[in-house]
């Protein structure tokens, strides 16, 4: 029993971190940018579902979700489109000035405090049956992530756009040359990422009830970690990833006795640099990344 | 050349008149106070409340006639949030003329612009600080703080789970990423086997943001034997806990320290039930202390909403004190006053009774109201001092 009420832990904490490896993936993917804001997109919509907390509970997320969204498209035309020419490490520093930016606008508006909130009531429940006992949340996470999963490969597969993306993330100039609006579909991956940061942010917030404009950093970190071990540019990869990353959490937090377990963060990290020295492509392999020689 | 020389003996003379002058004026002038604090950033919401408070004692004092004739005005400056960016803001407050400074409620975030002051030969209060290296060990003879030392509260919060409440079965759960915390738990978990108590559970996390708490939740159930669990956590990472172990079914009664004080986080977990917590006194205008809901009352007055938490109470008593110590040595000689302070015995302020010594500038043996959270509701339960308090170190 106790071995299934981990399995539920691990589903819905892997599930978390797979749709924000999902997002972090999906803009590298295309841009070879690394979104160190993603996980502020995040934040932006859990500060909108806070000031939404009045409304019913469907105006409220879905409010969230728009922001998010919004938040990121707007960043995506301000901040990273005049610089889709430049280097892969020009547009790492434009996504941690984006970041930077958003925490301080909402730190000077909202100030620093943890505030809480809670946005679903039904969430909040738990199931038990016989010895387990099994929270809503942990279900609708599980049920989001494959809902969003399953939409966003059925996306890429079968329409246009969606056909786009993925031609453009194989190669962009030739895909340009070929006749794909690349800042259409750019703008499309970003809106695309900005919901899955929203979807992440119901998540979050029904799962800790708080705020604050830091919120999104220890997302964007777990994110990329999963991204690298599942493969960049791979979006199956960064789902693996993710699902690894919070398998891994989940067990090593059941299992670790004591004294180890304040450095559980650490071994986690540490995975990530036995990859980075012995597998740096991840578990799945992209060849376009390769270097053409 | 000779320009330039009848310009510096004018400009020399210029500066020397200006100093005269300022001298002269000196005796109307009003009683410098800074504030050397996070003013923004992510330190801020646990300064802004200890400021409001030594700006209602420094009304409340100039109402009364000021300290030894003279009026007392607060100046403030950033730290940012920043501990390197304290020495600046020091600086920036005594440049103003600050006689005594106030600085952030926390050793790590304070030590900086406390050295800075120190240093100049001020009289430097720490509203919160609860490390007993605040003070001479740590800082030096003239930095105090109002705070009571976290051993003291460990011990304090012990005593009262175990004699007044009977339990007798503890789950430990903390993060290990803030001083506060550990010095907190370790010093609960001390004083609870000296008292008899047993330990039957502990649980360790170590980061600072807010993150989900499946696992913590999951291995807390799975311990059937404990009577309550001690949580050494904050505002910023307590409330997710709660929720997640609220969630999961798991309705034991929570102990906590003055780090959870305040509401504003209440909206997290509805309804919370069975939350016990120890603070400086009830916010919520229902403490036994009607000097204290006097306070709330005149605070809400002056600044438009009631304090966040009751750590703002800190902040009007190390104002009180400094007047007092002030008062009695009848002069504003930084050296007088801290001859003074030292020498502080269960002084009445509105924190509680307040003692000092040349050796110890932290309080340990001082009251704090045990509140308890009942239906999303705080209601204080009594004032509970501790006996015995582990042996501190720096």
């Amino acid at each position: 029993m106790i071995f299934l009420q981990y399995a539920i832990d691990a589903l819905s904490v892997g599930g978390l971190y797979a749709l924000a490896a999902l997002g972090i993936g999906l803009i590298f993917g295309i841009m070879r940018l690394v979104n160190f804001a993603h996980g502020d997109l995040l934040m932006m919509g859990c500060y909108a579902m806070f000031m939404l907390a009045a409304a019913i509970w469907p105006v409220t997320i879905l409010g969230g979700v728009v922001i998010a969204i919004l938040v990121a498209v707007i960043t995506e035309r301000i901040a990273f489109r005049p610089l889709r020419s430049a280097d892969p490490t020009i547009l790492l520093a434009a996504s941690f000035a984006v970041s930077f930016f958003l925490q301080n606008f909402v730190l000077m508006i909202m100030g620093g405090r943890a505030l809480g909130v809670d946005i679903v009531p039904a969430l909040n429940q738990h199931i038990v049956w016989d010895s387990l006992s099994i929270s809503v949340l942990n279900l609708f996470t599980i049920a989001l992530s494959v809902i969003l999963m399953g939409g966003l490969s059925l996306f890429l597969a079968r329409t246009r756009i969606g056909i786009h993306m993925r031609a453009a993330s194989e190669d962009v100039r030739m895909a340009r040359m070929l006749g794909v609006r690349v800042n259409l579909v750019v703008a499309t991956a970003f809106a695309i990422s900005g919901l899955l940061a929203g979807a992440a942010a119901i998540v979050v917030l029904g799962k800790t009830g708080l705020v604050l404009p830091t919120m999104g950093l220890r997302l964007t970190l777990i994110a990329f970690v999963a991204v690298i071990v599942g493969g960049m540019g791979s979006l199956t990869g960064a789902v693996i990833g993710g699902y690894a990353v919070g398998i891994l959490e989940v067990v090593l937090g059941g299992l670790l006795p004591l004294v180890i377990l304040p450095y559980r963060e650490a071994l986690i990290f540490t995975v990530v640099l036995l990859f980075l020295l012995f597998r740096p492509g991840g578990i799945i392999r992209v060849a376009a990344l390769k270097e053409r020689v | 050349m000779k320009l330039l020389m009848s310009l510096m003996i004018g400009f020399t003379l210029a500066l020397c008149a200006a100093g005269f002058s300022s001298k002269a004026q000196a005796n109307d002038d009003p009683i410098v106070i800074g504030a050397a604090i996070a003013l923004s950033g992510f330190v801020a919401p646990y300064d802004d409340g200890p400021l409001k408070g030594l700006q209602l004692a420094v009304a409340d004092i100039n109402a009364k006639g000021g300290v030894l004739g003279r009026q007392l005005s607060v100046v403030t400056a950033d730290t940012k949030s920043d501990p390197a960016q304290g020495t600046n803001a020091a600086i920036e407050v005594l440049e103003q003329g600050a006689e005594m400074v106030m600085v952030t409620c926390d050793f790590d975030f304070g030590a900086a612009a406390a050295l800075q002051a120190t240093a100049a030969g001020k009289v430097t209060f720490s509203s919160c600080a609860g490390d007993p290296k605040f003070g001479v060990q740590g800082i030096g003879p003239l930095a105090y703080t109002m705070s009571l030392g976290t051993p003291a509260q460990a011990a304090t919060l012990a005593e009262w789970a175990y004699k007044e409440k009977g339990w007798r079965k503890v789950y430990v759960q903390m993060n290990s990423m803030v001083e506060y915390f550990k010095s907190l738990c370790s010093n609960f978990k001390i004083r609870w086997e000296e008292l008899g108590g047993e330990i039957v559970g502990e649980d360790v996390y170590n980061f600072t943001e807010v993150k989900s708490f499946e696992g913590q939740a999951t291995r807390m159930k799975q311990n059937t034997e404990k009577d309550f669990v001690f949580m050494c956590a904050a505002t910023f990472d307590g409330p997710s806990l709660i929720k997640q172990v609220r969630n999961a079914g798991e309705n034991t009664p929570i102990l906590a320290s003055e780090s959870m004080d305040g509401n504003f986080w209440l909206e997290a977990v509805p309804n919370l039930s069975e939350f016990y917590l120890s603070v400086y006194g009830s916010m919520f205008g229902n403490d036994p202390n009607p000097q204290i809901n006097d306070y709330v009352a005149k605070y809400t007055e002056m600044h438009g909403q009631a304090p966040f938490t009751a750590h703002s109470m800190t902040g009007y008593s190390l104002m009180e004190a400094w007047a007092l110590a002030a008062e009695r040595a009848g002069s504003f000689d930084s050296d007088a006053i801290r001859q003074e302070l030292d020498k502080f015995v269960n002084e009445d302020l509105l924190v509680g009774p307040t003692s000092y010594t040349p050796e110890l500038h932290i309080n340990l043996y001082r009251g704090m109201q045990i509140m308890e959270v009942q239906n999303g509701k705080h209601a204080p339960i009594t004032r509970y001092t501790a006996e015995k308090v582990p042996p501190i170190t720096f």
